[in-house]
């Protein structure tokens, strides 16, 4: 896979260490989650990525090319932390200043405002747009000059959830197209719906790179139910598939061993063999919250 | 070139205090430049500015010059509020991150403050040229011609002003820091030309105090502030009326003046671009 970016041991240092020696590499054509805790980093490193702070040490490859200049940034649509623009100008105005900037035609303005959805309010004034709108146009700002990487940092912060939607879709559409898009989010739930692979930060140090569903090992866990609850738990224990066996009220949820693996079909015939009939079962995936939090905990 | 042109153009061309003092600005210019037209009163006794000679050549350079240089505040104004303006709203970030330059930027801010130099140069020059031939005792080329070097004083002293006035902005990004930071370097540079005046002069009296005034060399001449306003001196010495007091007027040249704000330009502008390079944004 082409790299479209590559961090080696980057490190920033304010008063404390922000951003402690990160390394991770960006392939091209995947949609990236950068997660982590507010203050873990994420909104600094993209700083650094995008020449606006001064790493303290470490370097970092854009398209093979080291460093961040201004030919680089033009091939980098990038949304940070708010929607910046001018208010007192029009939409259309900010995004030919964008456009003056990247070197892209004025014509891509009107397809951009299109994407987002904001072509009837081009005339209108920034400081006159709603917080989803200004988003919105940040997106379009960002998708000016066809770019082939997308950053966004916390795309999704303080909007309603019909914006939430519209944003979704809007990134979904872009990554459709092989932008290969780089988001930041501490809203777990937001990254699994969008993305492919994550970074997870963890105070400054880089924890994890790599697919979503490699995270951790867990293969899941299967929710069950049964008349005779202490007759189950008994039968789970014997059969040696599980890690754990927590029960939850009247609900039992077994937890598969890294080294197994269930499919549900195969629980119910060994669980039906023993005499145990269940009136629940169903198999779970980890979300990526519980595979976070264990990753998490797993490196303290 | 011509992309930093639009840039600015379009940055600035629709925000209001841009427009509101360009417009104050060139109007109050074009009074001040036609003030000598006017009679007004002077404790008790009427006073016609025309009449003590400032449309004469060659003193008209001068006191044009003076006169309409106190205006530059203006000017001066428009460029701190749509330099400060860049890091409130947070634009100079987004610029960079958008792919402009540091160099770039500062790069447009600086022609911003040429083309206004630029304009207001032009303005007076026209200006003069045609209140002194309407109005000046002599019209021979030579004493036309005499002083016409202030103008490019003129032109030097505000440009020098603004790349200042740049350099704050861009230290202290917020205006009324850069307006309270600039009165405190007024002052204190006041003060330090006060203390070597008085240290030097100490002790002498008239035809020596006068000597040493006129010949010595002061370090705080070479002070932004005070460089700027030496490049051109208070005409009010060439009044018709004070000739007629006897005061003496003698210019020479303010050759270290034009030498320090030359260098002062030079630092404000790479002290500008080295604090936009070195912090984090």
């Amino acid at each position: 896979m082409e790299k479209i970016l590559s961090v080696k041991n980057l490190t920033k240092k304010f008063k404390r260490i922000v951003v402690n020696n990160i390394s991770f590499d960006v392939e091209k054509g995947n949609v990236y989650g950068l997660l982590g805790p507010n203050g873990s980093g994420k909104s600094t490193t993209f700083g650094m990525l995008l020449s606006t702070i001064n790493p303290t040490s470490g370097d970092w490859y854009w398209f093979g090319k080291k460093g961040t200049d201004s030919e680089t940034l033009k091939k980098i649509g990038a949304i940070i932390e708010q929607p910046n623009f001018y208010p007192y100008l029009s939409a259309e105005v900010n995004l030919k200043i964008v456009a003056e900037i990247k070197g892209t035609p004025f014509q891509r303005i009107d397809e951009v405002l299109s994407i987002v959805g904001l072509l009837e309010r081009k005339k209108d004034t920034f400081k006159t747009f709603s917080l989803g709108m200004k988003q919105r146009l940040a997106i379009a700002s960002a998708m000016l000059n066809n770019p082939e990487v997308l950053i966004l940092d916390e795309p999704t912060n303080g909007l309603d959830p019909e914006g939430i939607i519209q944003i979704r879709e809007i990134i979904n559409n872009i990554a459709k197209q092989g932008i290969t898009i780089i988001i930041a989010s501490h809203l777990l739930d937001e990254i699994e719906k969008i993305c492919s692979h994550v970074i997870v930060l963890k105070e400054g140090n880089s924890i994890y790179c790599g697919r979503v569903d490699e995270m951790t090992n867990s293969h899941g866990y299967f929710e069950l139910k049964a008349d005779n609850k202490t007759a189950l738990i008994q039968t789970l224990e014997e059969i040696h598939w599980f890690s754990s066996i927590d029960s939850e009220g009247d609900t039992i949820k077994a937890h598969i061993r890294e080294d197994a693996s269930v499919s549900a079909s195969t629980l119910n015939q060994k669980l039906a063999e023993k005499g145990i009939f269940l009136s629940h079962l169903v198999k779970k995936k980890l979300s990526l919250e519980s595979q976070f939090l264990e990753l998490v905990k797993n490196t303290n | 070139m011509t992309k930093l042109l639009k840039l600015e153009y379009y940055k600035n061309l629709n925000y209001r205090p841009f427009k509101v003092f360009t417009i104050l600005y060139f109007a109050i210019l074009i009074v001040f430049l036609f003030i000598g037209l006017i009679d007004f009163d002077l404790f008790g006794e009427p006073v016609n500015l025309k009449e003590q000679g400032i449309y004469n050549f060659p003193e008209i350079w001068n006191f044009t010059t003076w006169i309409v240089a106190l205006l530059k505040i203006f000017l001066g104004l428009i460029i701190v509020f749509s330099i400060c303006q860049e890091f409130s709203d947070r634009m100079f970030k987004q610029n960079t991150i958008d792919g402009l330059s540091r160099k770039e930027f500062i790069g447009s801010k600086l022609l911003t403050i040429s083309i206004f130099t630029i304009v207001s140069t032009v303005v007076v020059f026209a200006i003069t040229m045609f209140l002194g031939y309407r109005y000046s005792n002599t019209t021979e080329s030579a004493k036309v011609f005499e002083e016409i070097f202030f103008v490019g004083n003129y032109f030097l002293k505000l440009f020098t002003f603004f790349c200042f006035l740049m350099f704050l902005s861009i230290l202290l990004r917020k205006s009324i820091f850069v307006f309270l930071a600039f009165f405190v370097f007024w002052i204190g540079e006041s003060i330090l030309s006060g203390i070597e005046v008085f240290t030097k002069i100490r002790g002498l009296q008239g035809a020596q105090r006068n000597e040493v005034l006129q010949n010595d060399f002061f370090i705080s001449h070479l002070l932004p502030l005070e460089s700027m306003s030496n490049l051109i001196p208070n005409p009010m010495a060439r009044l018709n009326m004070a000739k007629m007091m006897g005061i003496k007027y003698e210019f020479h040249y303010p050759t270290e003046s034009l030498i320090a704000c030359l260098v002062w330009c030079s630092i404000f502008i790479f002290g500008s671009y080295w604090i936009l390079k070195k912090r984090d944004w």
